[in-house]
């Protein structure tokens, strides 16, 4: 399976989380919201080209920075 | 004996709502996380007991990742644990995510009580949560609620003192969403619903096309809805009142006064053409209440009618995302959409906004911006009543320099000051129709806090100005600033004690500006240079009390610098 960011995936794929890179507070606030490893996220929305990634982690739906998008490794499901 | 009451939780799940329930203390609550920055203290009445509440600002975690945080966690260790009771505020439509914050209270050994707010919204959403079995999972009373209507608000008073630590061993965090997966799946039933209209228009709001479509859409219509209603109640309302009612009470009743007198230059002020002129005439009993009552106050009306609207369906976090790449360039991210938008009601509130913001940086920046180049109600109105008359093309001219001003100084101090600005993390809440009763009530709250914050600031404001007037104090700071603003920006010398008093309120100094017979020019360069020069006091002391010393100091120095550039250049730009 190959492993690429949440930023690269497509819209309206799902995607389980392999690895969030990055510094420990990113990895907390992440973790706080229910994004952490092994979870299942659906791309909503990927605003522009270096612009924020809409995400839905269980009923919660995010919305991330592309440098955060760009830091969460994922692979396809 | 329980000395005080918590109310913890998650951002965005009510909790503001259960504290207005509780204490009878109103607090602005809206749909989008970090509404609460303030820490709102009230009372709970219990038969004989007066129990002290505290609302604590949204936390995902006790293991603080931002500031407003940090607030909340510490808050909560202030006193020893049997003295305290925490109710722990859950959204039943998302219950998953909420339990990591139940769990890690439990196991930190607070008496917690958990109230299940939302439940009529989970309902109607196919979530079905089983009561009993969350309590046996959790050993803690839970309490279904809905604190929008006031449901289930009785039983959790009832049942505060059923609150008392449990034993529960401490887990990591993967453990514990492990542990919410295993309480989920037996108490909690999903039903399966087909895509609603309102998931529908959720999904268009934030995809890129669709998105910007319907931003451009619903802010054309937000700004022709505040112009219609703000018109509406002065054509329809206070003018004929000024105008048919009272004026021809204050001339009748101080016709036998004398005319250049001390108490009627005080209180009516000057006659224009012999008569009272509410935009002109300076008094007390005359421009004061009209620029208030007659020209703010339905706008204030309007504007937040509007935005209240706004943020209780919850559409402001999904603008945040299409602004995110823009605002990035000004080294701020798409929430700081957020205090901009308040700020355009006033910068106090706007300013105090921007702890939503994480970093220091971030904060300086979003502050310098909102109060140089966002122009709050008051001023706005008087922009549109004096430069409207002109034609809609001057109007927004001023919105335009004021536009471009924010961009091209953010992108100057994006690039300027050290540090680099955190990145966008957000949740956006789902569309929430709000009962109109709740919209009306928190319309009520804002305007009740204009009127009292700016009524007796306009009147003192005009008494001052009538005093230095009369006595020709004004006659001296006039002299010392002439130069600047008859050479550099092409005003009258009388204009300098407008934008002097635009320190105190920028209306009333707006509204000075109307006996200087100014030509357009003139007044499209002042009501700028009002806007965009010094914030009045209030939010002065608001930005001194958030930034520090040294940040309020840099923020007037470039207040300054602006005021003085941007005055120059429009002055030779603009040729009539």
């Amino acid at each position: 399976m190959k492993k690429i960011s949440l930023a690269q995936i497509k819209t309206n794929h799902k995607a389980k989380v392999i690895e969030i890179l990055g510094g420990q507070n990113l990895q907390d606030r992440l973790m706080n919201m229910g994004v952490h490893k092994g979870r299942e996220l659906l791309k909503l929305s990927h605003i522009g080209l270096r612009g924020p990634v809409v995400i839905k982690s269980g009923r919660s739906i995010l919305a991330l920075g592309h440098g955060v998008a760009a830091k969460i490794i994922v692979e396809a499901v | 004996m329980i000395k005080k009451i918590y109310l913890i939780g998650n951002p965005n799940v009510g909790k503001s709502v259960v504290f207005s329930r509780l204490t009878g203390v109103q607090v602005i609550s809206s749909n989008y996380p970090g509404t609460t920055v303030e820490i709102s203290k009230g009372y709970l009445q219990t038969g004989r007991e007066k129990i002290e509440v505290v609302d604590l600002p949204g936390t995902y975690s006790l293991e603080p990742t931002s500031s407003a945080e940090e607030v909340a966690v510490s808050l909560l260790k202030e006193y020893a644990k049997d003295e305290i009771v925490v109710i722990n505020i859950l959204d039943s439509t998302n219950l998953e995510r909420n339990l990591l914050l139940t769990l890690q209270l439990i196991e930190g050994g607070f008496p917690v009580i958990a109230c299940l707010n939302m439940c009529d919204e989970a309902g109607h959403k196919g979530v079905h949560i089983d009561i009993s079995k969350l309590e046996e999972f959790l050993h803690i009373p839970v309490i279904p609620t809905c604190a929008i209507t006031g449901s289930g608000i009785k039983l959790l008073i009832e049942r505060i003192k059923e609150a008392v630590p449990v034993s529960r061993g401490v887990l990591t965090h993967e453990e514990r969403w492990k542990e919410i997966g295993r309480i989920i799946e037996q108490a909690q039933r999903l039903e399966h619903r087909h895509h609603s209209l309102r998931e529908i228009l959720e999904d268009v709001s934030v995809r890129p096309v669709s998105g910007l479509i319907m931003a451009a859409g619903v802010i054309y219509a937000a700004f022709k809805f505040v112009r219609f209603i703000g018109e509406g109640i002065i054509t329809k309302l206070t003018d004929p009142l000024f105008f048919n009612f009272f004026q021809p009470l204050l001339e009748k009743l101080t016709s036998h006064w004398q005319e250049n007198g001390f108490w009627f230059h005080l209180l009516i002020g000057d006659l224009i053409n012999g008569k009272i002129d509410f935009k002109q005439s300076l008094g007390l009993l005359t421009t004061a209440p009209y620029i208030e009552f007659g020209m703010v106050l339905p706008y204030v009306i309007s504007f937040y009618f509007v935005l209240s609207l706004l943020e209780d369906i919850g559409y402001l976090p999904r603008l945040a995302i299409l602004l995110d790449n823009l605002l990035h360039r000004l080294g701020l991210h798409g929430y700081a959409i957020i205090p901009v938008l308040l700020g355009l009601g006033c910068n106090v509130p706007g300013i105090l906004a921007t702890r939503v913001l994480e970093s220091k940086r971030e904060r300086f920046i979003a502050s310098t911006l909102i109060s140089i180049g966002v122009p709050c109600v008051p001023l706005q109105a008087m922009i549109f009543g004096l430069l409207g008359t002109f034609g809609g093309f001057y109007v927004a001219g001023v919105y335009l320099v004021l536009f471009s001003l924010i961009l091209i100084l953010g992108m100057i101090l994006n690039r300027s000051l050290s540090g680099y600005s955190p990145e966008f993390l957000l949740e956006i809440p789902p569309y929430r129709f709000p009962p109109l009763n709740i919209l009306a009530k928190k319309l009520f709250f804002r305007i009740k806090g204009f009127l009292i914050e700016a009524v007796p600031v306009v009147l003192a404001g005009v008494l001052v100005i009538n005093i230095l007037l009369y006595f020709r104090l004004f006659d001296f700071v006039t002299g010392i600033f002439a130069p600047l603003v008859t050479g550099l920006f092409g005003l009258p010398k009388e204009a300098v004690a407008a934008l002097a008093i635009g320190f105190l309120r920028k209306d009333v100094a707006a509204g000075m500006l109307t006996p200087l017979g100014l030509s357009v020019k003139q007044l499209f360069i002042a009501v700028t240079l009002l806007a965009v020069s010094f914030p009045c006091i209030a939010t002065f002391i608001v930005l001194w009390k958030e930034l520090g010393v040294w940040d309020v100091l840099k923020a007037t120095l470039i207040m300054i610098a602006v005021s003085i550039i941007m005055g120059g250049a429009l002055n030779l730009i603009i040729l009539r």
